[in-house]
């Protein structure tokens, strides 16, 4: 959390200043942000997807699924806090009965059953709850290490980290190797639209800002999309 | 005089025999978009389940599209869309080599990814529309294999033939010409109207 309030302080004293350059609406502080991006594009080439890509090739199929399903199970119970927050009645009954199914005949959520019978994921975060009750998503950040981002997105994931069974766990070498294993998992998510994203974008970064932005209104819209134009 | 009259007689029964044909006919022709969507989107997964080699045959796979996509695109609009306000900003040179390098970098990507719906059902909702309606958006799921489905929606206009083309994709909220045109927008912002064209044409060689 620290690390997040010193970004935070420096993203708005350097805000202030950056406007030496025309930015895209939204972006004020494209110039670190790029300046960012480019750390984690690095980073990422040579440390963390050559990780995903080896767990990927050595871990068999069904345990790779069971990975990701007992994370997404997690994440329901995230989602399960903001939809109390945000009074959805029939998201909450659709993720409270997915954690409970999941975790007691799917063991822990390895298995995932509630998705085959029809039970929706509710998806919500603590950023889409903030942005339900008025709060715009204020200027895009590119979070080091994490990536993209907004300024009320960023404060909604600590609210989410609060809201995470697995912070609750008391061990600190399993909490960390399983918070390791959930970042992992995640990246290999990412496998598909990585060749996508190469073979579309002119410059990946406005791609990636301009997708990620659509997505989370569209997330905090439920789907509905207001006409534009 | 009698003959006279037959003939004319004929030729009234003619000219309202071949008016009605007409009709019938350009009603055919104006196929709702809805059903355009599904149409498509059923020959499509149909040709692909049948023949899943086409995906590996890039011949094949460009005649699949060549014929069932493309003719449903209207990649000018897109195009226009995508440029926004830059679109005045260009040359009628500029327009037309942007239109057709887009199209192939739009054709190329959706390619690639026609491989992954290859195993997924698409179910088109019912569109509630007005006669008069020249600009509609339909509303699809892509259910996946996994069980999870990824909402796609499809902005068409109608064109002066009554025909249906689609100028917009939103998957899952994020519409493919809005992204885009950011993109422009910023290689214009920063190098101009030129250096997109070069861009295109570099990353379609």
């Amino acid at each position: 959390m620290k690390f997040v309030v010193v970004i935070l302080a420096g993203v708005m004293t350097l805000s202030g200043c950056a406007s030496f350059r025309t930015t895209a609406p939204g972006d004020p502080i494209e110039p670190i942000n790029r300046g960012i991006y480019s750390f984690n594009t690095t980073f990422d080439h040579y440390l963390f997807r050559p990780i995903a890509k080896g767990y990927d090739f050595v871990v068999p199929g069904p345990i790779k699924t069971g990975v990701t399903n007992v994370f997404q199970n997690v994440s329901d119970v995230q989602s399960l806090v903001s939809d109390a927050l945000q009074l959805k009645g029939a998201k909450f009954g659709d993720d409270l009965g997915r954690v409970m199914l999941n975790t007691t005949f799917g063991i822990g959520g390895i298995f995932d059953l509630a998705t085959p019978m029809g039970i929706e994921r509710g998806n919500e975060d603590i950023g889409q709850t903030l942005g339900y009750w008025g709060i715009g998503s204020g200027p895009y950040l590119v979070v080091p290490f994490l990536g993209p981002s907004s300024l009320r997105d960023a404060i909604g994931r600590y609210g989410d980290s609060q809201v995470n069974p697995l912070s609750y766990v008391s061990s600190v070498p399993v909490r960390n190797s399983l918070t390791g294993l959930s970042v992992v998992d995640a990246r290999v998510g990412l496998f598909p639209a990585e060749d996508l994203l190469n073979q579309a974008s002119l410059d990946k970064y406005t791609f990636l800002r301009s997708a990620y932005l659509q997505r989370r209104q569209s997330l905090v819209l439920d789907g509905k999309r207001p006409k534009e134009e | 005089m009698k003959f006279m009259k037959r003939l004319k007689w004929f030729t009234g029964l003619f000219a309202a025999v071949m008016l009605s044909a007409f009709t019938v006919v350009s009603a055919h022709a104006e196929i709702a978009p809805d059903a355009l969507i599904k149409t498509v989107a059923t020959d499509v997964t149909t040709v692909l389940k049948a023949d899943p080699a086409i995906l590996s045959n890039a011949a094949k796979l460009k005649e699949l599209i060549e014929n069932k996509l493309i003719p449903n695109f209207s990649f000018a609009r897109m195009t226009q869309l995508a440029m926004g306000r830059n679109w005045s900003k260009a040359s009628p040179d500029q327009q037309a080599a942007l239109t057709k390098e887009f199209q192939t970098l739009l054709v190329r990507t959706y390619s690639g990814a026609l491989a992954n719906f290859r195993n997924n059902t698409i179910d088109v909702r019912p569109l509630r529309m007005q006669p008069a309606d020249a600009d509609v958006t339909v509303k699809t799921v892509i259910n996946q294999p996994n069980g999870q489905g990824i909402p796609i929606d499809y902005s068409l206009e109608k064109g002066a033939d009554g025909n249906w083309k689609a100028y917009d994709i939103v998957v899952a909220g994020v519409s493919l010409v809005t992204n885009y045109r950011d993109e422009f927008n910023t290689v214009i912002r920063d190098q101009g109207v030129d250096a997109l064209v070069k861009q295109l044409q570099a990353k379609n060689k």
